[in-house]
C-alpha cells in the first residue's frame, strides 16, 4: 500500500516539475535576459545562469526610449475602457437578467455572438471607422473600440452572476417600496461585488495585453501603448533584447498582480459552486 | 400600482441594455457590416472604392499563397487544440489530487495566461534565436543537435515553432476550465466504481471523461476560435515567413491590408473564413444544447 503511495506521489511530483520547468522557463529567461550585460548576451553559447548582472538596460529603459509614456498610455486606456465597459455591462446584465421585456433572449444571443467575432475581420473597418470619426492615431480611439473586446465578455460572466443570487432577495426589498433601479443599487451591487472585481481585472487584463488594435489604431509614440512600444525596439531588423526584455517585465507586472490577486477568488467560486451542486 | 410598476420596468430594461445595444450595433455592427461591403470592391488605400461583385473572392481560389495560408490556419489550429486539450486534461486530472504544494504549483501553472501575447511571442523569439538563443545552446550542450536549429528561418519549422508558443500560452485556459469541471463530479461515482474494482484508467474515461463533456466542449469553441484569429503570435514571432510558410488568416489580411494596401482583397480573405468561423461556433453549440435537453 506505501509503495503504491509512494509511486502516485512520485507520478504527481514529476508531472508537476516537467510542467512548471515548461511553464516558468520564458519567465526565468525574460527576467535573466533584462539583467544580462550586453557583452555576455550576444555571446554564442549562453549558460543558463550568466556571469554578470546589470541594472543598464532598465537605466536605458527610462532614460533613453519613450517607455514612460507607452506605459502612461496603457494605464490610461486600460482604465478608462474597463471602467467604461464595467458601467455599460452591469446596467446591461441587470436588465437581461431581472427585467422582463421583448427582444430580452435576442440581445443575449447577439452579445454571446458578438464575443466570438474575430478582431481579424473587423481590424480594417474600425480602422476607416475611426478615421471617419477623427481618431485616427489617437489613443482615444481605443476607449471606443476596446470595449468591442471587453463589454460582450463582461455581460457573458456577469449574466451567470447575477442569474445566481436569489431573486427573493430582491422580492423583499421591492415589497418595501424599492424601485428596480433601486435594489440594483442596494441588494444586487453589494453581493456581486467581489465577482465585479475580478470580471474587471480580467477587462483590464484584456486592454492591458491587446495588441492589433492598438497597432492599427495608433501610429505616433505619443498615442502608443505599452505592446505596441516594446516591439519598435529595434535598429532596423535587429531587435534590442536587452530593452525588449527588460520592458516587457515591467509591463507584465501590473496584469500579473492583478491575476493573481483575482485567481484566488476565482479558484474559491468555482469549488464554492462544486460543493453547492 | 402594480401595472405602474410593470410599465416602469419594461421602460427601465430597455434604458439599461441601451448602451450595449449601441456598443454591438453600431460600433461592431458598422464596421462589420462595412467590411463585407469593401470585401466586394476594389478599394485600396486612398481611393474611392467600386463594387466588383465577387471578382475578390473567385481570385483568392486561384492564389496559391492563399492555399498555403488557409491550410497553416487549419493546421496551426487544430494541432494547437489537440495539444491543449490533451495537455490542459492531463494536467487538470493529475493536479486535482490531493498533495503537498497543490495550490501554489496549480497557480503557477496558470502565469502564461495573464501575460499579453506580445511578452509570450517576444520572450519565445529570443529564446528561439539562431546564434543567440538559449533553445539552441541547450540543445547543443546536451548533444541532441550538432548544427543550431533554425526555429523562425526553417521552412519547415517556423509555423511548428509559433504552434508550440500558442500551446504554452493556451494550456492554462483549458486546465483551470476542466479544473473547474472536476469539482462538479460527485466523489460518491468513484468510491462506487472503487467497489467495482475499476482502475485508474477505466474510472477516467467512464467517469471523468463523459462528466466533463460540456465543460471541455466550451473551452474547445472558445479556444478554437481564439486560435483561429490569432495574429500577434505569428505576427510577431515569423511574421508570417519565411515565404508565407508560417503565415495564417490574420496575419495575411494585415499583410494585404498594411503592407500592400490592398483593403479590398485584404477583405475578402478575412471576410472568406466567416462561414468556417460559424460552423465551428454553431455545430458544437447545438450539439451540446440537443444534450442538455
Amino acid at each position: 500500500m506505501s509503495i503504491r503511495k509512494f509511486k502516485k506521489y512520485l507520478f504527481i511530483y514529476t508531472v508537476s516539475i516537467v510542467a512548471l520547468i515548461f511553464t516558468l522557463f520564458p519567465f526565468y529567461w525574460m527576467l535573466v535576459s533584462s539583467f544580462t550585460p550586453n557583452d555576455i548576451m550576444y555571446k554564442v553559447n549562453p549558460t543558463l545562469i550568466p556571469s554578470k548582472f546589470t541594472f543598464q538596460h532598465y537605466i536605458d529603459l527610462f532614460t533613453t526610449t519613450k517607455f514612460t509614456t507607452y506605459f502612461i498610455n496603457s494605464l490610461y486606456v486600460a482604465t478608462f475602457s474597463t471602467l467604461i465597459s464595467i458601467i455599460i455591462s452591469i446596467l446591461g446584465s441587470y436588465s437581461l437578467t431581472r427585467l422582463r421585456y421583448r427582444g430580452r433572449m435576442f440581445f443575449t444571443k447577439t452579445i454571446i455572438l458578438s464575443y466570438l467575432l474575430p478582431v481579424a475581420v473587423l481590424f480594417i473597418p474600425m480602422y476607416v471607422f475611426a478615421s471617419r470619426l477623427g481618431l485616427a492615431d489617437n489613443k482615444n480611439s481605443l476607449l471606443l473600440v476596446y470595449p468591442t473586446l471587453i463589454v460582450p465578455y463582461c455581460c457573458y460572466m456577469l449574466i451567470s452572476y447575477f442569474k445566481a443570487i436569489p431573486v427573493s432577495l430582491e422580492e423583499a426589498a421591492l415589497i418595501d417600496g424599492c424601485t428596480s433601479l433601486q435594489s440594483l443599487f442596494k441588494i444586487i451591487l453589494p453581493i456581486a461585488l467581489p465577482s465585479i472585481a475580478v470580471v474587471a481585472t480580467f477587462a483590464f487584463t484584456m486592454a492591458w495585453n491587446e495588441y492589433l488594435y492598438a497597432l492599427v489604431l495608433t501610429t505616433s509614440p505619443s498615442q502608443q501603448t505599452v505592446t505596441i512600444g516594446i516591439a519598435s525596439f529595434k535598429y532596423s531588423d535587429q531587435y534590442i533584447w536587452g530593452l525588449l526584455m527588460s520592458s516587457s517585465v515591467i509591463a507584465s507586472i501590473p496584469s500579473l498582480i492583478l491575476y493573481l490577486l483575482a485567481q484566488r477568488f476565482m479558484v474559491g467560486d468555482l469549488s464554492a459552486g462544486g460543493v453547492k451542486q | 400600482m402594480k401595472g405602474l410598476g410593470r410599465k416602469y420596468d419594461v421602460l427601465l430594461g430597455y434604458l439599461l441594455i441601451t448602451p450595449v445595444v449601441i456598443l454591438i450595433f453600431i460600433v461592431i455592427g458598422v464596421p462589420f457590416v462595412n467590411a463585407i461591403y469593401l470585401s466586394f470592391t476594389d478599394k485600396v488605400a486612398g481611393s474611392v472604392p467600386k463594387f466588383i461583385g465577387f471578382k475578390n473572392y473567385i481570385n483568392l481560389f486561384s492564389d496559391p499563397d492563399y492555399i498555403i495560408v488557409l491550410k497553416n490556419t487549419f493546421v496551426y489550429t487544430f494541432t494547437s487544440i489537440g495539444f491543449k486539450l490533451m495537455i490542459g486534461i492531463f494536467l487538470a486530472v493529475v493536479l486535482n489530487q490531493k498533495f503537498f504544494g497543490r495550490s501554489i504549483i496549480r497557480t503557477l501553472l496558470l502565469l502564461p495566461w495573464a501575460l499579453s501575447g506580445m511578452v509570450a511571442a517576444m520572450s519565445w523569439k529570443w529564446m528561439y534565436n539562431d546564434t543567440y538563443g538559449i533553445i539552441n545552446a541547450l540543445l547543443m550542450k546536451a548533444h541532441i543537435v550538432h548544427v543550431p536549429v533554425l526555429w523562425l528561418s526553417d521552412a519547415r519549422l517556423a509555423l511548428i515553432s509559433c504552434i508550440i508558443v500558442n500551446v504554452w500560452r493556451g494550456v492554462p485556459f483549458f486546465f483551470f476550465s476542466v479544473l473547474g469541471g472536476l469539482q462538479t463530479i460527485d466523489s460518491q461515482m468513484y468510491e462506487a466504481a472503487d467497489i467495482d474494482g475499476a482502475g485508474v484508467i477505466k474510472k477516467f474515461f467512464c467517469i471523468t471523461l463523459p462528466s466533463l463533456k460540456s465543460v471541455i466542449m466550451i473551452t474547445t469553441v472558445l479556444s478554437t476560435i481564439w486560435t483561429f484569429n490569432d495574429f500577434e503570435n505569428v505576427f510577431l514571432i515569423t511574421g508570417g515567413g519565411p515565404l508565407h510558410a508560417s503565415s495564417i488568416i490574420s496575419t495575411y489580411t494585415y499583410e494585404m491590408a498594411f503592407l500592400q494596401n490592398e483593403m479590398g482583397k485584404a477583405m475578402s480573405v478575412a471576410a472568406s473564413v466567416i462561414p468556417i468561423i460559424l460552423m465551428m461556433i454553431l455545430i458544437p453549440l447545438r450539439k451540446l444544447n440537443k444534450e442538455e435537453k
